[in-house]
């Protein structure tokens, strides 16, 4: 027995380190902040994480050290039923004086808390800022940014990009169940509820891809509903945001064209939109600007032309109960098709 | 010889009214445990009408009243009904507490009776209100509400029927007595319980 | 038993009855004689299939609650071990996400509802009346019901899980996702419904608690000498009347919006989604409370009799169970930080839920303070319970963190809660559990669990534990959300998921090694005498198992520690009837004799009304109809139980046929020491 609750305590350190060693680095990472509002509430995090641990650590060593007298006699000896005044009134003392600290530490917890949540809300956002509405479906991210000039209003899905250092405000809906939309290098979360209407602001200081994850159960794919938040220096995401606002390229060679007429008589035309073209539906992720997309799928697949083609043939095989069919074409219909969107830059 | 120090409780009685006896524990338990839900569903009430700028909702038939207000005849005589029943119920309590059965057998039937009313009554209530379960948000929440209520007017109607019956067919003795005293406590909760929602249902929408 | 304080004077024991008289020893033992066997054939149970379903002896409606909720317990731990199966490595394929949501719903519904809170409510079935000095509990019949109701509710959820028709939104089933719209058919239908089973028999179990402990003790346990677990388990059960009437209507409005139409959580007609979180989370919040605040009743009679010493700060214990009580009330919101709601009331709640480590501070203090100096006996129950303090502590601080609005938001919803709650959970209720597993195994069975076996059970699960939950800390800062049926292997979160996963299965074998540990006790064990830990309360000063009548005189009770300050002359309650089931009901604060109060004999009529509820609600998930024809049959059966007679199976006590209503006189008792 007095070996086990010695090496309690090395097995424990061991385990804290190696774990904290581990990772603390990574593009969907909490502790790696890239943004303000991470950074403040990493801050929050480093200070209570230290705090909490030294009082573990002093409990611990608490409990250990009234293991001290141990005794295997048998269970008739006389129970202590009058302890001595003193050693009473000393066991008074010390739990109001560790009750006292207990109130001061929480204490020192709730107004970090709250000076922390403080800044955490920004004074009038919206002025001269970029504000994006930010729909959840089962089981992709819709975004659209807004603008003052109507022509300047596009829809893309499930990437998101934001100049660096400027502060973008989110307008979050909920279509269909709640979700909640996460980027952990940059902000906390914000659920998107049906009905309901919720902002968060969210800015990132360093250029980068940050990955987000859906973080409210949403149903049979909650778990591939994730998104890439591309933070760019001002100009690069100038123009990537004014190639955006452009309807889509229009098809050039002659395999494009063909793949342009499979994508309007199969059913991909029921649920996407393609600006410019008469495809208008919005039930499904707006695909004007596919070609440029990183990921597919909402963040599940990287997108090259393969996992494109695999995507379209079967999404099905990639995330299971995802609400696009599987697409029987054939072989060449499916490269033309694949050819097309991919030059949809 | 030694002897032992003996506590002889062979005279107690076996029930008692009020606090002494653990039934009177058990029901008002379930009673604080109704209340809590009623209190919940009063507040669920209040937080749907945050939803509305118009409580209830407007109608398009209705021309001549923006809001469709529930009636208020017959939420009105049935909270009339229920306030005045109490009145028997405890000139029957406390007939139950001194013995006299003829008092108690009386007063039960005639609580009974206006337990049967306010239940007819209810019936007529749900229509007073203008929109269905089903209809919107208000709808659903003034059923719900008229119809918990509902319920616990059956179970209490039913309980004090039985009671009563058991007073004219068999015994009139100390149990059957704190069961009197009992369901009397449970009478007035229920109409306590009713003047709140009849306040609420009826008046909260009136306030504008 | 009497130790060297025995020769209190008598004017500190607490004097009789109006009629106080003595008698002889071998009068005494002549009348015991005797009476024993008219006990034994008064309280005896009925026997056969139909005996188990009339039988009302609490002991055994507790031990039915248990082998239930442990075999609940077991359940819900193989769906744990699939789900760590499925996680352990980046897109696996074990598990496809529709079964694998049906499965982390279950597990959270069958831990949550059909084991931690039947489990504690079966303790306190069990023991509350020993601890008290009563015959029986207050309302034994409508025991028997709440059993059934759990059962049915129970066997309902693993039906629709067994069929592939099982709840899959979640354990708190959040709309519009459990709505009609977008979750068809009768999952959670099934789950709705199973709700309102377990929270019936959680509500009747609560007031039968409440109704025993104040109603029912001894003579001479006044309100300031009732032991810690009884005032646990009474917290508790007010806990549970006002926490579970919320979940009622979460579960009724979810319920009625799917089948009829109503629309207390349709946006478009004025409903709203957060106001089913509110409902739910203001029963959720105090729901983990009543699973937590049980288990610090184990922990404290635990630490008593192993430090063979009085508890420190018994009064500060007995506020700080009331205050988390109150304030287990207040925080329900910290659940909710990432919706819309106005962000001014949100820093109420984040005071509130760190303003509750304080009770559980000054709790922990105290039991420290209490080892602390004293020569212990690292016997298993101890060992679990310091494991408690090492696992629940850890929980606590994480708890704090996530008080906080702005951590909260990095952090809600994902492994990092994961991780938090089983260490309160697990560390906070489930080791006590094994610790009382342990310590009280003895008095249900008259047979000890090995000790060896013990310790390594101990360890297995506390390596174990540790290897799967923390870990999870790390991963939810990593990014890593809740209730994911896989992941991308880019997100590097493998390496820890396969740890976590290792880890369950050092934790089942702990576990394991407990069910074998029992199984072979029954058969093998060292067989316990009454009281083989020396302990101190009442439950200790009568034989392992317990006759069925429990205490054949009702003892007085002479302080905190009944047995450690029981006095060789104290008095002894004589002139209850031995030939009719009768236990003696005496004042909340004073425990004052008052009345003999009568307690039923085995009954259909529960299982009747049970099997009523079971139409109402289970048909009820297919018809509204069912709800007119199960009320009809409820009131046809409940009619039948209150007005048959509560003694009937015992035919002697048509022959006693004595009826006393005199009021009982007030008695003075002398003033008392602690």
């Amino acid at each position: 027995m007095i070996e086990t609750t010695r090496t309690i305590p090395r097995f424990i350190l061991t385990l804290v380190v190696a774990l904290c060693v581990s990772s603390c680095g990574g593009i969907q990472n909490a502790i790696n902040p890239a943004g303000p509002n991470a950074e403040n509430i990493s801050r929050l995090w480093w200070l209570m994480f230290i705090v909490c641990s030294i009082v573990f650590v002093l409990v611990m060593i608490a409990v250990l050290l009234s293991l001290r007298q141990r005794t295997t006699e048998a269970a008739d000896r006389v129970p202590l039923l009058q302890p001595s005044e003193e050693s009473e009134r000393r066991r008074r003392n010390v739990v109001i004086s560790l009750t006292t600290i207990t109130v001061i530490v929480l204490f020192v917890f709730l107004i970090a808390s709250y000076s922390s949540g403080r800044s955490l809300r920004l004074n009038d956002p919206t002025k001269n800022g970029l504000t994006i509405e930010l729909t959840g479906h089962q089981w992709w991210w819709e975004v659209r940014y807004m603008d003052v000039d109507a022509s300047n209003i596009f829809t893309t899905a499930n990437e998101i990009h934001i100049p660096v250092g400027v502060p973008v405000m989110f307008s979050l809906r909920g279509a269909d169940v709640i979700h909640s939309f996460w980027v952990p290098n940059l902000a906390g979360k914000k659920d998107l509820i049906p009905g309901k209407i919720s902002t968060i602001w969210i800015q990132a200081d360093k250029p980068g891809v940050y990955r987000g994850q859906c973080a409210e159960y949403c149903g049979l794919q909650h778990a591939k509903m994730a998104l890439w938040v591309v933070a760019e220096p001002q100009e690069q995401f100038n123009a990537w945001r004014q190639n955006q606002t452009q309807e889509a390229v229009a098809a050039a060679s002659d395999t494009q064209k063909r793949g342009q007429q499979v994508f309007f008589s199969s059913t991909c035309v029921m649920c996407h939109a393609i600006n410019g073209t008469p495809a208008g539906s919005n039930i499904g992720p707006n695909l004007t600007h596919i070609g440029s997309r990183h990921m597919l799928g909402a963040a599940t697949l990287v997108n090259t032309r393969d996992h494109l083609a695999q995507w379209i043939k079967d999404s099905q095989t990639f995330k299971p109960g995802n609400r696009m069919p599987q697409n029987n074409l054939s072989d060449a219909d499916l490269q033309a098709l694949v050819e097309y969107l991919q030059s949809l830059q | 010889m030694s002897t032992r120090a003996v506590i002889d409780i062979t005279e107690l009685p076996h029930h008692q009214f009020d606090t002494y006896d653990p039934v009177w524990w058990g029901n008002n338990l379930l009673l604080a445990i109704e209340t809590s839900m009623f209190a919940i569903l009063i507040a669920t009430y209040f937080y749907l009408r945050q939803n509305f700028a118009l409580w209830p909702p407007p109608v398009a038939e209705l021309t001549a009243t923006l809001k469709p207000l529930p009636l208020l005849t017959y939420g009105t005589l049935n909270t009339l009904l229920l306030v005045l029943s109490c009145g028997p119920m405890i000139l029957t309590d406390r007939a139950a507490r001194q013995g006299s059965r003829g008092v108690c057998q009386i007063g039960l039937v005639i609580c009974v009776l206006c337990g049967l009313g306010a239940i007819v009554l209810r019936s007529f209530e749900f229509s007073a209100v203008y929109f269905r379960w089903d209809s919107n948000a208000y709808g659903s929440v003034v059923w719900f509400m008229l119809g918990m209520h509902l319920l616990h007017l059956l179970v209490l109607t039913t309980e004090s029927l039985l009671l009563t019956i058991w007073i004219f067919a068999r015994e009139f003795d100390m149990k059957h007595r704190v069961d009197i005293v009992t369901v009397a406590v449970y009478w007035y909760w229920v109409t306590a319980i009713w003047i709140l929602l009849y306040a609420i249902i009826y008046y909260v929408p009136r306030l504008g | 038993m009497s130790h060297e304080k025995a020769q209190k004077t008598q004017n500190e024991v607490p004097t009789g009855n109006a009629s106080k008289s003595s008698i002889t020893d071998e009068e005494l033992a002549e009348a015991m004689r005797s009476e024993r066997e008219e006990l034994e054939e008064t309280w005896a149970r009925p026997s056969g299939v139909w005996g188990w379903f009339t039988d009302t002896d609490h002991k055994a409606i507790a031990k039915r609650y248990i082998v239930t909720a442990f075999v609940f317990f077991l359940l819900g731990g193989i769906e744990a071990a699939l789900m760590r199966i499925q996680l352990a490595f980046p897109e696996s394929h074990f598990l496809n996400p529709d079964r694998y949501n049906q499965i982390f719903t279950t597990h959270g519904t069958t831990m949550m509802f059909l084991f931690a809170v039947p489990i504690m409510t079966a303790f306190g079935i069990y023991f509350v009346p020993l601890m008290v000095g009563a015959r029986d509990v207050a309302f034994p019949r409508m025991n028997v019901y709440g059993y059934f109701v759990y059962l049915i509710g129970g066997l309902l959820l693993y039906a629709g899980f067994f069929l592939n028709t099982g709840p899959d939104a979640g354990w708190f089933a959040y709309v519009p996702l459990s709505g009609p719209a977008y979750s068809p058919g009768k999952r959670v239908d099934i789950w709705a419904q199973m709700i309102t089973f377990t929270e019936i028999s959680a509500l009747v179990g609560a007031v039968i608690v409440i109704g025993t402990a104040f109603k029912m003790r001894a003579p001479g346990m006044s309100i300031n000498r009732i032991p810690l677990f009884v005032w646990a388990q009474i917290v508790t059960a007010f806990m549970i009347i006002f926490a579970m009437p919320a979940v009622m209507l979460a579960s009724s409005f979810l319920a009625s919006d799917r089948l009829i139409d109503t629309h207390f959580f349709n946006p478009a007609e004025g409903g709203d989604a957060i106001l089913y979180q509110h409902l739910f989370w203001f029963f959720g919040h105090p729901e983990v409370y009543i699973i937590f605040i049980p288990a610090l009743g184990f922990i404290s009679p635990i630490i008593i009799t192993f430090a063979r010493r009085k508890i420190f700060g018994y009064v500060p214990l007995v506020l700080s169970l009331i205050s988390t009580g109150f304030i287990g009330f207040g925080l329900w919101v910290h659940h909710m930080f990432a919706t819309p709601i106005p962000q001014m009331g949100e820093s109420f709640f984040t005071a509130a839920s760190m303003m509750i480590a304080i009770p559980s501070g000054v709790q922990i203090f105290c039991w420290i303070a209490t080892l602390w100096g004293s020569k212990l006996n690292i016997k298993t129950p101890l060992l679990f319970v310091l494991g408690f303090f090492a696992i629940f502590v850890l929980g606590g601080l994480t708890g704090v963190m996530l008080a906080s609005v702005p951590l909260n938001l990095q952090i809600h919803d994902t492994f990092f809660v994961v991780a938090h709650l089983h260490y309160v959970l697990i560390g906070g209720s489930v080791f006590p559990l094994f610790g009382a597993f342990y310590y009280w195994f003895p008095k249900w069975t008259g047979r000890m669990l090995s000790e060896r076996a013990g310790h390594l059970n101990f360890w297995l699960m506390f390596i174990g534990f540790t290897l799967v939950f923390f870990p999870m800390h790390q991963l939810g800062l990593n990014g890593m959300p809740r209730r994911v049926y896989t992941y991308l292997p880019e997100t590097g979160w493998g390496t820890l998921n396969l740890i976590a996963s290792i880890g369950a299965f050092v934790l089942a074998a702990g576990v394991l090694v407990f069910i074998v540990n029992a199984v072979w006790a029954l058969r093998a064990g060292v067989v316990a005498g009454d009281n083989p830990w020396g302990a101190d309360s009442l439950e200790w000063s009568i034989p392992s198992p317990p006759p069925n009548y429990n205490f054949h005189n009702i003892p007085v009770v002479q302080g905190r520690y009944p047995i450690w300050q029981a006095t060789a002359d104290a008095p002894i309650v004589r002139g209850l009837n031995t030939k009719k089931r009768e236990t003696l009901v005496t004042s909340v604060m004073d425990a004052q004799p008052e009345l003999r109060f009568d307690i039923p004999g085995p009954s259909i009529w529960p299982l009747m009304v049970a099997l009523a509820t079971a139409v109402t609600f289970i048909a009820g998930i297919f018809t509204p109809w069912a709800f007119l024809v199960g009320a009809i049959l409820a009131g046809i059966t409940l009619t039948c139980w209150f007005f048959a007679d509560p003694n009937y199976e015992n035919k002697s006590a048509r022959e006693t046929g004595e009826k006393s209503e005199k009021v009982a006189p007030r008695v003075e008792l002398q003033p008392k020491e602690v």
